[in-house]
């Protein structure tokens, strides 16, 4: 069953912002683009979180290998 | 509908209100009636038979209207690219055509991967050019259908929203993966390279490709995106002060290696594209690189048709890549 994308009240978010995006595996061209993204912005980590919850909240129905293991990062 | 129809049958289609993304000769794309379609000059292509080099008064036509269920059209200058997401549709892709040469294409080259919603909202298409034999003597062209004005920078644009049960996938097909050679690493986003940093000592990025005997440019840099591999290719090695100038620029905080070696262009795709599942395709476009390079020109590859552009524009400008956006 998949994996629905948590709210944003939900911390992954930020530890995602703080730097384990890196540890996600994908082999989703926008996610990779993604990652690398906010690994090179320079915007508040407050800021990324919000806007990695709106990128997996778009791409929920494709990114179910990847909303996977967000808990585990 | 993805595939060369003549000018006739565009004109029909245009004035029928079918909206169209067209690729081709500018003395064919002059010809149209204004309407709802974007244009950019290109004689490449890729379609069935294999590549074609077409002067003709044909035209390589995209119907939008079997892929969105609304299309909107728009023009912006060089400076309004961020205008791009920001009015994209909020399910669906930007259909985007930028000239080769112009200031829209640097900007948009430099800061894509940074506008606000960007992989939330993507946009897709490629780099208009010319027949390399008028190299110096034409100018690469996007043509704005609503007006049939022509314009050598800026971005013609083709919000196209789909419908709430699908998703636009945009895809990749490189050929391409990094050698085995040092990591090189550059100081800022730019597409001249003068001195980087290969595999931590400091030298010229010129000298470094003739040592590993890569001076004839043929093979790109291919940058690891967090696992995604995307090309940057070489335009030119002989800068005043040995620059190396770049088809597209490279960025700092990101790996590059050297491409492996390919020997069969051809062959190498069609091995890629007989595994790929191309369902649902919208559009796709390859490079002029891979044409030259892997002399297309009469060989059948599969995958989707499509027109042979100075470069790609999945998320952000890619080069030497093959780009398919997907409905899903």
């Amino acid at each position: 069953m998949a994996t629905p994308t948590p709210p944003i009240s939900h911390p992954c978010w930020l530890r995602l912002a703080n730097g384990s995006f890196n540890r996600l595996q994908t082999q989703h061209l926008g996610t990779q683009l993604m990652v690398k993204r906010m690994e090179r912005s320079p915007a508040p980590a407050a800021a990324k979180a919000a806007e990695i919850h709106q990128f997996f909240s778009k791409w929920e129905r494709v990114l179910v290998a990847e909303l996977a293991q967000i808990p585990s990062l | 509908m993805n595939e060369l129809i003549s000018v006739a049958a565009a004109t029909e289609l245009i004035r029928r209100g079918v909206p169209l993304s067209l690729a081709g000769p500018a003395a064919a794309l002059r010809q149209l009636p204004p309407g709802r379609w974007i244009g950019g000059t290109i004689p490449y292509f890729m379609v069935a038979t294999g590549g074609a080099v077409v002067e003709d008064d044909r035209l390589f036509a995209t119907d939008l209207s079997s892929a969105g269920v609304e299309v909107r059209f728009a023009c912006y200058g060089p400076d309004e690219l961020a205008r791009i997401t920001a009015e994209a549709p909020d399910n669906g892709f930007s259909l985007t055509i930028i000239p080769a040469g112009g200031q829209a294409l640097r900007h948009f080259a430099h800061d894509a991967a940074d506008y606000t919603d960007a992989f939330v909202k993507p946009t897709v298409g490629w780099i208009s050019g010319i027949h390399l034999r008028d190299l110096g003597q034409a100018k690469p062209l996007v043509f704005d259908g609503q007006t049939g004005q022509a314009h050598e920078d800026g971005a013609v644009v083709a919000h196209v929203r789909i419908a709430d049960d699908q998703l636009a996938s945009v895809e990749i097909v490189n050929i391409f993966e990094p050698g085995d050679g040092e990591v090189l690493h550059f100081d800022e986003t730019g597409f001249e390279v003068g001195e980087c940093t290969v595999g931590g000592r400091r030298m010229r990025l010129l000298d470094y490709l003739d040592s590993v005997g890569a001076a004839d440019g043929r093979l790109p840099l291919v940058g690891d995106f967090a696992g995604a591999h995307v090309n940057v290719s070489v335009q030119a090695l002989n800068g005043p002060e040995g620059q190396v100038s770049l088809y597209a620029p490279v960025f700092p905080g990101v790996d590059y290696r050297l491409a492996r070696p390919v020997p069969d262009y051809a062959a190498a795709f069609r091995a890629r594209l007989a595994e790929y599942d191309a369902s649902g395709a919208a559009f796709s476009c390859n490079c002029i690189l891979n044409f030259l390079f892997g002399e297309l020109e009469g060989k059948a590859i599969g995958g989707v048709e499509g027109p042979v552009t100075f470069g790609e524009i999945a998320y952000q400008l890619l080069n030497q890549t093959m780009v398919v956006v997907r409905l899903q």
